[in-house]
């Protein structure tokens, strides 16, 4: 078997160095006068490919219409075939994924009803009668009389209080 | 020779089938449950869904105890890999003792026991720092907490919870059925990264039901600040107050000293009586107040009337061998009512003795005593009324006037409530909602007339009103007044005697016209003259009564000088204002320049109208009261247009119509 460049320099060489390799075997000297230190031949170094060229220029390929519509009935059949998969299996995909969200919000929403309480109590800390005493204390502020304070009904119904000044 | 290959390969075919077959009917219906746990478990993860207990509200919706999730570290001893690094790491990073904890987990461990619970509701801190360490062995699980956001604010009412959140006294306790929840159970299918996909419930979570309480957490407040205040300075032992509304029996406020806080378990210093509530739970002789009952009695079952004179025999009477003193000096014959105002014994005596054992015990079980109001607490005394064929020579006497009898401080205020309704007993309600539904409240019991309450109320008026009185303390501004006070001596069991030491009380309601309020003071443990009920607990009474009508908007029924006019403008009526519907020409339109600070007349001294042009309603509501002035607002935002226009003079009676408009 020929190695790649013995292979490529041979191939490329031609006829004419093909006679001069042979011009060249017939005078090597017999096996018993070779000399020592030249490598020994592979197996096959002797064999010679030719790269024959072929001109496929003047060929013309015959339009075959059954073949260009087997060819379209495949890609369409193909078509089809994927996009019932993906009708039957997009559903199935779209749960999962809706899932996915679905219980990542659940999650927010136990963390946020969690938050919530935690938030309310610390409200009703902050509004804790003793503390709002102590506040008012700080800020001078006094216990309005009985009757001072008038709280006005909204619309709305909320309740505005107004203090008369006594 | 192909038909014998053909049945030899159709038999293996059919063998490989049943093999196929066998093996699928074994996984799918002989190990179905096994293969489906062992898929659950690499497949699902569960999840505790919590159920929180249900909160507790005052009745404008103020918390007054709620549960938060919280976290609890657990460990398995089996598992931990040194004892002593664990307890030092876990002392360290939840400040525990690590002694301590080291002979928890010591032990734990030679029992074999799996499972010890380090530390129960931990900071948000702590947990995260456990996390970060990573250590298998410790394991946090998901709980709650109770919280009393309110600190000791109704403490006794309240009660507490233990460790599992099970109520173990006050209301937490006989409504535990109620405010606890469920806890639920989900499983969650998970991918590979425990990713949640989908989820079932596999029981749902039941969350405990809110329950709504009548107390009002404002008057709550007043009535322990003024308590403490009381025994504090009196240097009583113990007291209570109750405030209730007489004509549903609804409770606003119950007050027991000594307190504690309930988010604190109970300490080895803590005062033993400390979470007792005085109020239901601890009956004591009531003294003098108790002659209301002898009084009502005697005017419903006798010819007495408030002007029947009354021999009080200089302040002395002697029966079956002892000799029995009124305590706020001797007094001859009096009208009825001043032996109610005075609160002379030698006079309950001879009306007690008028009236009879048999129509006194009758009116005592009427008023409610000896049998407990039905309030939902646990623990509540019934008192003590003995039987009627226990009654020995001395009890009608000394029950007349309040002895040989106890009772706790919400029996007194029923049966004050009796006498400011109108004669109906009224069972104390304390839970005005569970969940959104309404308690229903039981009909009231007609136990006396009418006119006897009638008559009572005013009697009961010269305690506070009357020279003689002892009640001067409970006067208050703008409203008249009803009470009576009671000083009774507390017996020392050791000498066989009374002691110089009081159980003070003070029963009254207010506005004597149509009572709004009932309060019943009681302070335990008084010493001397200041501690008489007229002196350490008709004060209470004052100060609380006062806060009450204030907080309830309760109209006086008493005429005050230079009384600003009130001014209340409704929703309703702010609709007929038309201010927009006038012509444009004919409004006033507010624009710079306007001026309230135009002359006036020197004769007209009527009001000018202030210019509240750009002004908030607020300020223009501020301004209005303090000029004495009423204004309709209409609309929101700065004020725009008003009628009159500014510096124009006010006619007797008309009111300023804003607009407002943003």
């Amino acid at each position: 078997m020929a190695t790649l460049p013995a292979f490529l320099q041979r191939s490329e060489a031609g006829p004419e160095s093909a006679q001069h390799s042979e011009t060249q075997r017939r005078t090597a000297p017999a096996r018993s006068e070779r000399d020592p230190f030249q490598l020994r031949a592979l197996p096959q170094d002797d064999v010679f490919f030719y790269c024959k060229k072929i001109d496929n220029s003047r060929l013309v390929r015959e339009p075959d219409p059954q073949s260009r519509g087997a060819c379209w009935s495949a890609i369409g059949a193909a078509a089809v075939l994927v996009t019932m998969l993906g009708t039957a299996l997009a559903p199935s995909v779209a749960n999962t994924l809706s899932g996915y969200k679905l219980e990542a919000l659940r999650a927010e929403q136990r963390r946020l009803v969690d938050e919530r309480r935690t938030l309310e109590l610390s409200e009703a800390e902050l509004l804790s009668p003793e503390r709002l005493q102590k506040l008012a204390r700080n800020q001078n502020l006094v216990t309005p009389k009985p009757g001072q304070v008038i709280h006005l009904e909204t619309k709305d119904g909320g309740t505005v209080a107004m203090v008369k000044r006594q | 020779m192909v038909e014998r290959r053909l049945t030899w390969l159709a038999g293996i075919v059919l063998i490989w089938g049943a093999a196929i077959f066998f093996k699928l009917f074994s996984m799918q219906v002989l190990h179905h449950q096994q293969y489906l746990n062992q898929a659950r478990a690499r497949q699902e993860i569960v999840i505790p869904l919590p159920a929180p207990r249900g909160a507790n509200f005052d009745r404008n919706g103020q918390p007054l105890a709620m549960s938060v999730p919280a976290e609890s570290v657990y460990l398995n001893p089996l598992k931990v890999p040194d004892f002593e690094v664990a307890a030092e790491l876990l002392g360290m990073v939840l400040h525990l003792d690590q002694a301590e904890l080291y002979g928890k987990l010591a032990q734990a461990f030679e029992n074999h026991r799996g499972y010890l619970v380090v530390k129960r509701k931990i900071t948000f801190d702590e947990g995260q720092t456990l996390r970060s360490l990573g250590l298998e062995w410790i394991g946090i699980e998901a709980s709650s907490q109770r919280h009393y956001p309110k600190g000791m604010l109704a403490a006794h009412v309240l009660g507490g919870v233990d460790f599992e959140e099970k109520g173990n006294a006050g209301i937490e306790k006989s409504l535990n059925d109620d405010l606890q929840g469920r806890a639920g159970e989900e499983r969650l299918l998970a991918d590979v990264k425990r990713r949640g996909i989908d989820s079932i419930h596999e029981t749902e979570a039941r969350a405990g039901t809110p329950v709504t309480l009548t107390i009002d957490e404002r008057l709550q407040f007043v009535a322990e600040k003024e308590l403490a205040r009381a025994v504090e300075a009196h240097h009583a032992a113990s007291g209570s107050v109750v405030v209730m509304n007489p004509n549903n029996g609804q409770i606003l406020a119950m007050a027991s000293y000594p307190t504690y806080d309930p988010n604190q378990p109970p300490e080895p210093g803590e005062p033993a009586n400390a979470r007792s509530n005085h109020a239901v739970s601890v009956p004591f002789e009531p003294g003098s107040v108790f002659k209301v009952v002898t009084i009502t009695a005697a005017l419903e079952t006798t010819k007495l009337t408030p002007a029947s004179p009354i021999n009080c025999n200089g302040g002395v009477i002697r029966i079956a061998g002892q000799t029995i003193h009124d305590s706020h000096g001797g007094t001859g014959v009096v009208p009825m009512a001043i032996v109610l105002a005075k609160s002379s014994n030698v006079g309950a005596i001879q009306v007690g003795l008028r009236v009879g054992s048999e129509n006194m015990y009758d009116y005592m079980r009427r008023f409610g005593f000896g049998q407990r109001t039905g309030i939902p607490l646990p623990g509540e005394a019934r008192g003590r009324l003995r039987a009627l064929n226990e009654w020995g020579k001395l009890s009608l006497p000394s029950v007349s006037m309040g002895q040989e009898v106890s009772v706790t401080g919400l029996q007194l205020a029923q049966a004050a409530c009796v006498i400011a309704n109108g004669g109906l007993r009224v069972k104390p309600q304390l839970v005005l909602k569970k969940g959104n539904q309404t308690v229903p409240q039981e009909p009231p019991v007609r136990v006396i007339t009418p006119d006897t309450a009638i008559t009572m109320r005013q009697m009961m008026e010269g305690v506070v009103t009357l020279p003689e009185g002892t009640g001067h303390n409970a006067r208050l501004d703008g409203y008249r007044v009803a009470g009576k006070t009671g000083s009774a001596q507390i017996y020392d069991v050791a000498a066989h005697r009374y002691s110089h030491v009081y159980n003070g009380s003070f029963i009254g309601f207010a506005p004597l016209t149509n009572p709004a309020i009932v309060v019943a003071v009681t302070l335990n443990g008084t010493r001397g003259n200041v501690g008489f009920g007229g002196a350490a607990a008709a004060p209470v009474f004052q100060a609380v009564a006062t806060e009450a009508l204030r907080v309830l908007d309760v109209p006086k029924d008493l005429p005050e000088d230079a009384e600003s006019v009130t001014l209340v403008a409704k929703a309703e009526n702010v609709d007929d204002l038309a201010v927009t519907d006038q012509p444009l020409e004919e409004r006033n339109i507010l624009e710079e320049g306007d001026d309230d600070d135009q002359p006036a007349a020197a004769a007209d001294t009527r009001p000018k109208v202030p210019n509240f042009r750009g002004m908030t309603m607020r300020a223009v509501l501020a301004e209005a009261a303090s000029k004495g002035l009423t204004v309709l607002p209409a609309g929101s935002g700065l004020a725009r247009v008003q009628d009159p226009p500014p510096g124009a003079r006010l006619r007797q009676g008309e009111r300023i119509r804003v607009q407002f408009v943003r």
